[in-house]
């Protein structure tokens, strides 16, 4: 069945709609067999409704999907049982954990060896079957439904495990728990992961093939930040947007007042001091919140809070170590104002 | 009102003496209402089930037609059944008429649409994510109805307790169908009702103190089950 020179998925054309409205447009989108793929982006963007179409929940109105070179329909799809999906907030069934793990074991007629998987599944997950295997489905914390969610998909060795906002109501410890569950299922199984994730640094650190999606479409990469309207006439070339605290960028005739900036990480310049002898247009204090290392390459994204705008930034590591810049500093953001491409 | 304390107290008496005429009409009503109940879930589950999972022509108007029966004055049910039951109606041959069997088909009848809407509403009611979930583990149609059917099952013991309720409190039927013979087809309504018409208070008393602890096991029941759904 598998097409040895296809990619894992391809998705052509397709187009999802609710109602009227126009949900999601993929012209083209190729994802490879064993990869790890990221999707980050505002709340409505779209990534829940792809992942549900990637995992055979959902059906596009338009378009094709291809698996494995075969082309996927709701009534025609060998492939169902090899994706698995963990959701945002994961429903458990009204069983114990234990039943819970098993039920996809056990609904696949498996029978031999069950109860050593379900205590594989679950130590995979950093929970001790000897105090979980029993427990009722009310009787655990949020973080641990989480994991017993993911345990009961991890057992069923999946070819494509695809997680949806896996760390958005977990704590720390769960959240490095399942970064290292899934790690490990990629490793041994070489299975596919697919996560979109509001956590930027947390998908980083899974990732570095993260694409961002807004109003519906893929329109980048991850780290490229979005600065939304209202954009307001300031000179005859320039347009403004206030910023809570009162800073301004400046961008170049956005087409219209509304519209969204993209501005890439690469483009800003990171100073301790004021800038003063800097022709650019928009210089910006902020302060760092975060830094994470970009996997497989000598750079760093730092996340700056700029007066309630979000920037994310990219620095070379000897850059970062230069200034000594550390999170809870003051620093400048500059870039040019025809940095700014338009959504 | 010496009376009603007295009549209380003749009550206690023959329930600690275990009154067989009262415990008659006590086992008669149970024996009427468990059967009715396992007839009623046996056809009310399915049905429900059907009504609330599945999207079909006509589903509305079914739902409105059994949601009206709820309302379903017992005394019509009667009516119906005694007329089918009855040696001239279409099922006379049987000889159901003033039996248990008989009053356990009308109390069905009574209660089959309880069964029916209260299943179909917790089907109804399930967590969008149940259905995503199953699928994205693997279950097939039929594996996805049945865990469905599972996992509302707390919700369906709620249809079960309720239509209890209904089938061990009704009288109509029960007055109807079985002619409230004594040690055979009288039930603790009925008795009551009897007993209160010829003034002796106290087997009617005792009767429905028997009744209310029905009730109250029934509620407590049905507490315990609204929160564990």
């Amino acid at each position: 069945m598998r097409g040895s020179d296809s990619p894992l998925y391809r998705l052509e054309d397709l187009a999802f709609f609710y109602g009227e409205r126009f949900e999601l447009h993929i012209p083209k989108l190729d994802i490879p067999e064993g990869c790890t793929i990221g999707f980050i982006g505002p709340n409505g963007g779209g990534k829940s409704t792809l992942l549900k179409i990637l995992s055979f929940l959902e059906h596009p109105h338009q378009g094709t999907i291809l698996f494995s070179g075969v082309k996927v329909t709701p009534d025609a799809n060998p492939f169902r049982r090899q994706v698995t999906i963990l959701p945002q907030e994961p429903y458990l069934l009204k069983r114990t954990v234990f039943e819970n793990v098993a039920y996809g074991l056990k609904v696949r007629g498996e029978k031999q060896g069950i109860r050593k998987k379900v205590h594989e599944a679950l130590e995979q997950v950093g929970l001790m079957p000897g105090s979980f295997t029993s427990r009722s489905w009310h009787e655990l914390s949020g973080g641990e439904a989480q994991r017993v969610a993911l345990a009961s998909r991890l057992i069923l060795r999946p070819r494509v495990l695809i997680l949806d906002e896996p760390t958005t109501s977990v704590d720390q410890s769960s959240a490095l728990l399942i970064k290292e569950s899934i790690n490990a299922c990629r490793r041994k199984l070489n299975t596919t992961l697919i996560i979109s994730s509001h956590d930027h640094l947390w998908l980083n650190s899974v990732t570095h093939d993260i694409r961002k999606v807004y109003q519906g479409r893929i329109v980048g990469f991850a780290t490229e930040n979005l600065i939304f309207g209202p954009w307001k006439k300031s000179t005859d070339s320039l347009y403004e947007k206030i910023l809570p605290d009162g800073q301004v960028i400046h961008a170049v005739s956005p087409q219209d007042a509304g519209a969204t900036a993209i501005l890439d990480p690469s483009d800003i310049v990171i100073s301790t001091a004021h800038p003063d002898h800097l022709s650019a247009q928009n210089t910006l204090s902020g302060i760092v919140t975060q830094l994470s290392i970009e996997p497989f390459s000598d750079t760093m994204i730092m996340e700056l809070n700029c007066g309630g705008q979000t920037l994310l930034c990219r620095i070379t590591s000897n850059a970062a170590r230069e200034l000594n810049i550390l999170p809870g500093e003051r620093v400048w953001a500059v870039f040019k104002a025809s940095s700014l491409r338009w959504y | 009102m010496d009376y009603l304390a007295q009549g209380l107290i003749d009550a206690i008496r023959l329930l600690m003496s275990l009154d067989e005429e009262t415990f008659s009409a006590i086992l008669t009503t149970l024996r009427i209402s468990s059967l009715s109940i396992l007839m009623s879930l046996s056809i009310g589950i399915p049905c429900g089930f059907g009504l609330g999972y599945f999207d079909f022509p006509g589903k509305k108007p079914i739902r409105s037609v059994v949601d009206t029966l709820l309302a379903m004055p017992t005394v019509v049910v009667g009516l119906f059944v005694y007329a089918f039951i009855s040696r001239r109606g279409p099922l006379g041959e049987f000889g159901l008429l003033f039996t248990i069997p008989g009053i356990a088909i009308a109390q069905t009848i009574l209660v089959l649409p309880i069964v029916i809407s209260l299943t179909a509403t917790a089907i109804e009611s399930l967590d969008r994510r149940v259905r995503f979930t199953l699928i994205s583990l693997g279950a097939k149609r039929s594996q996805i109805a049945l865990a469905s059917l599972l996992e509302a099952r707390y919700a369906v013991l709620i249809a079960v307790i309720t239509a209890y309720g209904r089938a061990i409190s009704e009288v109509g039927v029960s007055m109807m169908i079985g002619g409230n013979i004594k040690w055979n087809t009288r039930t603790i309504t009925t008795a009551i009702a009897l007993e209160t018409g010829k003034g002796q208070f106290s087997m009617g008393i005792a009767l429905g103190i028997v009744l209310l602890l029905l009730a109250f096991l029934v509620n407590g029941s049905l507490a315990f089950l609204r929160k564990r759904s």
